[in-house]
């Protein structure tokens, strides 16, 4: 993404997921939520349907946020509402169902910036996902570790968990995501 | 050579390198366009794992959040209404009321549970006029609201999912809430602790299987307090009862 597009100040909605804040959350569902449920029942959905898609595409953007650092350099709502529409598709090309709505004909009025935010969504999810398929490849030592360390506790404490000092959790750690990384380099390749 | 800068940046990035040996990595990261590429991608999976992998107590409070307006701003209201021929609505009325008084009832259960289970309050000190967020969730956690009590705790565990104290009561308001699984295992994770909640955690476990009447359970967690702890007395009482 480039860095010199300027933050916009709908940044606070990602905020506030990060934040739990209910209030502000609140107010997202109160400008999208109904949108988008009316878009998933006139595609063969229904309201549950809707309020899943809804609650993995604010996920996503909490996971975004978090620990891709997000900068949204569009307006959330039709960043939020882009998002899960896409979802939705995909999940009726899942289904085997034709929608009816067209692709992007009712998007037309959306920004290229909004378009470009979801696409850099969409792709760090699918390659996340990716990842973790390598990972699972990986020996039980290592999946072992790589897990405790990814906890998000302090890594002293992960070493006495697992019962090795904090220098033999370093080397481990450190050669066994380098078998993850050739891993990965190879699939790509 | 190749899969030598593949380790070497995983050693640079976990510490696991010495002085010198960093020195020349970072060196060498100045001019090698292809070092960089590693780094960046280094970090990048890093991320991602630790977005699939990471027990994320925010995560979880805010699915819990997005739970609740779902329920709000989802739910079809044609959806919850069942038509019931007559008869049956008699029956089921009939059958309602039933387990209802059951459940107050509850001879199965006995009066161990109401006995032993004495809701513990939250004190918080007081430290000036101002009321904090733990004010709140101390106020409406003693009034047993523990619905909204959740709520409040969640977020402060959240930010700060070390505290031992805000730790035991999000646990306790859970477990109050039919969230007993996870209820549990926070409280689990707390008595493995070292922290002054250590057998008031234990204690709480063991009282949700009391309420469950699942007898083995309760005396397991029991037996857990040792004679130190305040909750000795009242665990030793409960033994004998079981």
């Amino acid at each position: 993404m480039p860095m010199t597009k300027k933050v916009h100040e709908d940044q606070r909605y990602a905020t506030a997921l990060l934040n739990n804040d209910a209030a502000l959350i609140n107010e997202i569902y109160k400008k999208c939520a109904g949108k988008v449920k009316s878009f998933v029942l006139f595609n063969n959905g229904n309201a549950d349907d809707a309020a899943d898609i809804f609650q993995e595409a604010l996920v996503d953007i909490y996971n975004q946020a978090k620990y891709k650092n997000l900068e949204l350099t569009c307006p959330f709502e039709p960043f939020l509402l882009l998002v899960c529409k896409r979802k939705w598709l995909n999940e009726l090309k899942k289904r085997l169902i034709i929608p009816v709505t067209k692709n992007e004909e009712d998007l037309l009025h959306i920004g290229e910036d909004t378009f470009e935010q979801a696409e850099v969504l969409a792709q760090q999810r699918e390659q996340s996902a990716l990842f973790l398929k390598a990972f699972e490849k990986l020996g039980e030592r290592c999946k072992e570790i790589i897990r405790w360390s990814m906890k998000g506790e302090a890594q002293e404490k992960v070493a006495e968990t697992l019962g090795v000092t904090y220098g033999y959790l370093r080397k481990k750690k450190s050669e066994c995501m380098a078998s993850l990384v050739k891993l990965i380099d190879r699939k790509n390749d | 050579m190749t899969e030598d800068k593949i380790l070497w940046t995983a050693q640079y990035v976990e510490g696991d390198l010495n002085e010198a040996e960093r020195l020349e990595f970072e060196n060498l990261l100045t001019h090698d366009e292809e070092l960089k590429q590693y780094l960046a991608d280094y970090y990048d999976i890093h991320s991602s794992l630790e977005l699939e992998l990471a027990d994320d107590a925010c995560r979880n409070a805010l699915v819990g959040t997005l739970q609740d307006l779902n329920r709000e701003h989802f739910t079809t209201e044609q959806n919850k209404v069942v038509k019931l021929s007559s008869y049956l609505r008699w029956v089921s009325g009939v059958a309602a009321v039933l387990v209802l008084g059951m459940l107050i009832w509850a001879p199965w259960k006995g009066d161990l549970y109401e006995q032993f289970n004495a809701a513990p309050q939250m004190n918080v000190a007081e430290r000036g006029a101002e009321k904090t967020d733990l004010d709140e969730a101390a106020t409406l956690f003693n009034g047993k609201k523990y619905n909204e009590a959740k709520v409040a705790l969640a977020k402060l565990n959240c930010a700060d999912p070390q505290n031992a104290m805000v730790a035991y009561y999000y646990g306790v308001s859970l477990m109050e809430t039919n969230e007993v699984a996870k209820g549990r295992l926070l409280l689990e994770d707390l008595f493995k602790g070292e922290s002054v909640y250590k057998y008031d955690a234990a204690y709480a476990v063991a009282m949700s299987y009391l309420k469950e009447d699942k007898k083995a359970d309760t005396k397991f967690w029991l037996e857990k307090i040792p004679d130190s702890a305040v909750q000795y007395e009242k665990a030793q009482q409960l033994l004998k009862k079981l």
